[in-house]
């Protein structure tokens, strides 16, 4: 097809839609790429990545069902880094890693690797991943530390430098990072899933532009672009102006006991939107700080998940929303304040926080809070079969919110994470922990019309000489609220039984730790048990008016016990 | 009316300079505007717009 729309020229609706979803193709199979060519479970397992498609100007025109954290970041990753190392510095073949907080990305796991595509000799776009990295260094195994005061205990930092110049391994930059992981080959292999991925994507979108010519696909990809703008200002307008409140806190920080808090001033002006967080604390002294970019993406997430989802999910539909925050908070870390709790575990609680502001104008859409933890439990060791060194970072899915239709989904990665549970068989078969129980936990759901998604139980024995566990969650004091009459969802919790204990206890109880929840580089030994509870979510409307059917099925199915059932549903006690 | 600056810190310092309005950490390029008693800086002129239209009428509410 000849070069041939300019901006003016018409390009039908077929044509445009059919480019969209080419787009959307390309990041999910750079996603299956990955899932099938990594090496650790957090990529393979869990998904935690996500695959983007940038223009030369640093609008992303193409993005899959990833991680909303990543993917609402991405654009500023990838437009700091363009910034800082110039158009003009890239050549064909080059790849750039980067993961600096501090230059626009999330937390320091977060890993984009980035690669221009270039067509007839200019650049014409970028392809890029970021995905969770499961061990970069820092002060705990895991690169999790809960306990960590400022970024440099976090992990090996990285500015957006090259790790491939045209196409040859910059063996340098190489060393440096592998040498800084505790696990060098699993992150040889991960880094590789992710750069080989962004070959397939720049294969498929140079037959992209085979196709229909640089000139149209760029004046294709602008329109994509207004055009999402465009939807999003009319889902906006469709929301009363005025002024909406919410506020949530992070239980501790780890390293202090107390709590700190998120405020939201959410205004909606005609077609719209600005979050004005500036009433938040100030910035912990522990790890649960978002970064900027974290803020703003768990912003954006909120509002996606209130409008259509029809929108094209690209730059266009971020622009109608305003994100203001205050340098030195919890949503706007300084340099060089930790942050890697403020990119799973406080992101959900900002977007929760953005839904609950705007259940006020529209209920209908919204939901109740989510459990809003992942559970991140970090553990490393030799392994007695193998006598190799290991790490691993696992995640646990907590109790969805309920909404205005339906129950809310249990034992789900939190809605920013949108990862999967590893299944029990790939944990057993790679690190030596025995599970001996994994399952929904009754009752941890809050009550209401539409009953919170449950969490869940999972039960861990050491089957090596030790383990050196860390965690970092959340919701194991406060618990996620209900709308319009729904209860609180279950609290969660981390808990251990020495080997010959007869009952679990707090870490805080079992080896000093300052937080229940957030703590590192514990060391259990064979015959120890670790229960991870996931929080639940919170119920939507009043218990009063759930069906008694679904009463009598949440009791036979196990996860609303009897007695609960009668006290929190009034359930068999008026021969209901 | 405001211009553009560039960040001139040496590739080896660690200059972090934070928009006046949303607060994100701004790369290389950012937007001045200068009064008698005090200079913003801003992302791009969007930040200025919203800082004059939202934030300012916000403070004096408050105040």
């Amino acid at each position: 097809m000849p070069e041939r729309a300019s901006k003016m020229e018409t390009i039908d609706t077929v044509t445009l839609s059919v480019i969209n979803n080419a787009l959307i193709n390309i990041c999910r199979e750079m996603g299956t790429a990955m899932m099938r060519t990594s090496y650790s479970p957090i990529f393979n397992e869990g998904l935690d990545f996500s695959c983007v498609i940038f223009n030369r100007r640093g609008d992303m025109i193409g993005q899959a069902e990833f991680c909303p954290t990543m993917l609402g970041s991405a654009q500023y990753a990838v437009n700091w880094t363009i910034e800082e190392l110039g158009l003009e510095s890239f050549e064909p073949g080059d790849v750039v890693v980067h993961n600096d907080p501090y230059r626009g990305q999330c937390h320091m796991p977060e890993h984009m690797v980035l690669k221009p595509v270039f067509f007839k000799g200019q650049i014409w776009g970028f392809v890029a991943n970021i995905a969770h990295v499961g061990e970069i260094g820092g002060m705990a195994p895991g690169s999790f530390a809960a306990d960590a005061t400022e970024v440099y205990q976090e992990g090996l930092r990285l500015p957006p430098v090259k790790v491939m110049s045209r196409g040859e391994y910059v063996k340098d930059v190489w060393k440096i990072i592998l040498s800084n992981h505790r696990t060098p080959k699993t992150s040889w292999g991960d880094l590789h899933a992710m750069i080989g991925s962004l070959s397939i994507a720049e294969a498929r979108l140079l037959g992209m532009l085979d196709r229909y010519g640089a000139r149209f696909l760029t004046a294709a990809s602008d329109r994509l672009l207004d055009y999402s703008e465009r939807w999003m200002r009319e889902e906006i307008r469709d929301i009363p102006n005025g002024e909406y409140y919410a506020s949530d806190c992070m239980e501790d920080d780890g390293v202090t006991d107390q709590p700190v808090w998120i405020r939201l001033k959410l205004v909606v002006r005609d077609d719209e939107v600005i979050a004005d967080w500036t009433r938040s604390d100030r910035q912990a002294k522990g790890p649960v700080n978002a970064t900027f970019v974290v803020t703003a993406a768990a912003s954006y997430s909120g509002l996606l998940h209130l409008t259509s989802n029809d929108i094209p999910r690209n730059s266009g539909c971020y622009r109608p929303i305003r994100v203001v925050t205050k340098p030195g908070t919890v949503v706007n870390v300084r340099h060089p304040g930790p942050s890697v709790g403020g990119n799973t575990e406080t992101h959900p609680h900002i977007q929760n926080v953005v839904v609950a502001a705007l259940s006020q104008a529209i209920p209908e859409r919204a939901a109740a809070a989510e459990g809003a933890s992942g559970c991140n439990f970090l553990f490393a060791g030799v392994h007695p079969d193998t006598g190799e060194y290991y790490t691993n970072y696992h995640i646990d899915g907590s109790g969805w919110g309920a909404t205005a239709f339906h129950d809310g989904d249990s034992a789900m990665c939190p809605e920013n994470g949108n990862c999967r549970n590893t299944p029990v068989e790939v944990l057993e078969n790679k690190f030596p922990w025995r599970t001996l129980e994994y399952r929904l936990r009754p009752d941890s759901g809050g009550p209401g019309k539409f009953r919170g998604g449950l969490g869940s139980t999972r039960v861990l024995r050491v089957l090596a000489p030790e383990i050196t566990v860390s965690a970092l969650m959340d919701r194991t004091k406060t618990r996620a609220w209900g709308l319009f009459g729904g209860g609180k969802g279950g609290h969660g919790g981390i808990f251990v039984k020495k080997s010959g204990d007869t009952q679990f206890r707090t870490f805080s109880e079992a080896f000093g730790t300052v937080s229940d929840s957030k703590f590192t580089r514990v060391v259990l030994n064979e015959g120890d048990e670790v229960m991870i509870n996931s929080p639940g979510g919170g119920g939507y409307g009043p218990p009063s008016e759930r069906s008694p059917k679904a009463i009598e099925r949440d009791i036979r199915q196990g996860w609303v016990s009897e007695e609960a059932a009668r006290r929190l549903y009034g359930h068999g006690s008026q021969g209901a | 009316m405001g211009h553009w600056e560039e960040n001139t810190a040496k590739w080896y310092e660690q200059t972090m300079v934070y928009c006046d309005l949303c607060g994100k950490i701004i790369p290389k390029n950012f937007w001045v505007v200068k009064s008698e008693t005090n200079r913003l800086v801003f992302c791009n002129p969007d930040c200025e717009q919203l800082y004059g239209d939202y934030w300012l009428p916000s403070q004096e509410r408050k105040a």
